[in-house]
């Protein structure tokens, strides 16, 4: 792309998308550290991810501001005004993916204070998709990447599958282990935030399909 | 086409304020650019433009300095006549009736066609004389009608209630706001079709441009309006159809909310986004 006449404008732009870029970093500490919590039995990670929530949300807030002082000051139209608003949009997906990464490991902590539940690791895979997903998403974003950001939304489909068979098998493993049920709501809920996260990953290939191509793919049925 | 046949089309235009009915369809073409080009002494400042300016819309004509957007607007009432050595190859078409057409009296075509300028330009008249100058140069001099005349002008350029009360005031002692809305109001006297405005709000502060641009979405329901602005806001806000020149050649033209949010063109991007050169 040609520099923009007044060079402020590359630099608030620049600056806009860079700080998306860090607060999608954070993000993906924050995905690991809850990971981390979740799959080792790590208290020390559990800490670390819901300590890092402030930053993000203080990141959030910060590109908000930055987002509209710079449609203020300079108007932008057309492809400019649409990576702002996709950056805006993508910020406010980060801070969601950041409040369900808090929210597993929150319940981590409660889960790590028992002895390990017998299916935790069959939500491993679907953890695991969801945050290759969500960094696909990113470099995506990054990168302006077309191709890449429209073949997410497709993958969000295996994510919600893996996700709905751990449910089954939490189902099953309810009936037949009553007594740590409220250890397996738990589990059930984290697997609702996994699923949730590869929603919110999509959401960002969506929102940087907007800004590249100027086309709105949302609520579109994949197959 | 005879003075007489273009008398009857002025005195056949709806009057100011009045709303279309149903039946009445606008044309999508009411002005037609045809293969037109355009040249001052042999440099050539028009490059073979194809353009479809419809009827009672805001057609917004954009792009940088020297690009030919003036003129354009100032051959659709052949403006550029009075400078020698010009030429141009290809036709304009205005509601079926080309503007070259040897039986064509220039004096009657900008009857049809008023224009604003980017200076307003009063004269150093009354307000009420300004208004009313060229029914006088035409010969109309009663008073009933010069009366009606002013009043609807002035309500239509959003002015009657600001200077009803001193009609016989020099026109030199309004706002700058106020002397582009009475050119407005003199262009509009003589219930022309088409009202060309050159950079109309470029001298203005942003309280008189909101106003000239809430009168130009008001008087588009009666006339049609072609703008010439450098102002992308200006042109994103009011119009409905823009036209983005470069270099004399027309670049791209389609509906304003698509020029501004997807741009065919990589150089209507580039200059909307402020990326040219």
């Amino acid at each position: 792309m040609n520099k923009h006449i007044l060079g402020t404008f590359d630099e608030a732009l620049n600056g806009l998308r860079n700080d998306v870029i860090t607060m999608g970093s954070l993000t993906a500490r924050s995905l690991n550290n809850a990971s981390e919590g979740l799959f080792q039995r790590s208290e020390a990670h559990c800490k670390a991810c819901i300590a890092d929530d402030e930053e993000i949300d203080e990141l959030e807030k910060q590109i908000d501001r930055d987002g509209v002082e710079l449609m203020l000051r300079f108007t932008p139209v057309a492809s400019d005004l649409r990576s702002v608003i996709s950056a805006m949009k993508v910020s406010s997906n980060l801070e969601r993916i950041g409040d369900l990464a808090v929210g597993i490991a929150r319940r981590a902590l409660k889960l790590n204070d028992h002895s390990p539940l017998e299916d935790l690791m069959a939500l491993e895979p679907a953890f695991r998709a969801s945050y290759e997903l969500f960094k696909n998403a990113m470099l995506a974003f990054s990168e302006d990447d077309e191709v890449l950001s429209r073949g997410i939304k497709s993958r969000d489909k295996v994510i919600d599958a893996l996700c709905k068979e751990f449910d089954s098998r939490l189902g099953e493993a309810m009936v037949r282990d009553p007594g740590h049920i409220r250890g397996y709501m738990h589990l059930l809920i984290m697997s609702r935030n996994v699923e949730r996260i590869a929603d919110h990953a999509t959401n960002i290939a969506e929102d940087t399909v907007y800004a590249v191509a100027a086309e709105d793919i949302r609520h579109l049925v994949v197959e | 086409m005879t003075e007489l046949e273009y008398t009857m089309k002025t005195e056949t235009s709806p009057d100011i304020g009045q709303e279309l009915t149903a039946d009445q369809q606008l044309n999508p073409k009411f002005i037609e650019v045809i293969n037109y080009s355009f040249f001052y002494s042999g440099k050539q400042a028009l490059f073979d433009v194809n353009l479809n300016v419809p009827e009672k819309q805001i057609t917004a004509l954009i792009g940088p300095s020297g690009c030919g957007k003036t003129t354009l607007l100032r051959n659709f009432n052949r403006m550029n006549d009075l400078i020698d050595g010009i030429r141009h190859e290809g036709d304009i078409i205005v509601n079926g009736l080309s503007l070259y057409d040897p039986l064509l009296e220039v004096i009657s075509l900008r009857k049809r066609i008023g224009m604003v300028f980017q200076k307003s330009n009063p004269f150093p008249k009354s307000i009420y004389e300004n208004v009313v100058y060229a029914l006088r140069v035409a010969g109309q001099n009663n008073k009933k009608v010069l009366d009606e005349v002013v009043e609807k002008s002035l309500s239509g350029a959003a002015l009657w209630d600001e200077v009803k009360d001193r009609l016989n005031e020099s026109a030199l002692s309004l706002s700058g706001g106020q002397m582009q809305r009475l050119c407005i109001a003199r262009a509009i006297a003589n219930t022309p079709e088409i009202l060309l405005m050159d950079e109309p709000c470029s001298a203005l502060d942003p309280i008189a441009t909101a106003k000239v641009e809430e009168l130009m979405l008001d008087l588009k329901k009666e006339f049609t309006i072609v703008i010439v602005t450098h102002s992308m806001q200006q042109a994103s806000r009011v119009s409905d159809q823009t036209a983005f020149f470069y270099l004399g050649r027309l670049i791209e033209f389609g509906e304003t909310r698509q020029i501004f949010s997807r741009p065919r063109e990589k150089q209507t991007e580039d200059y909307i986004t402020g990326r040219f050169g």
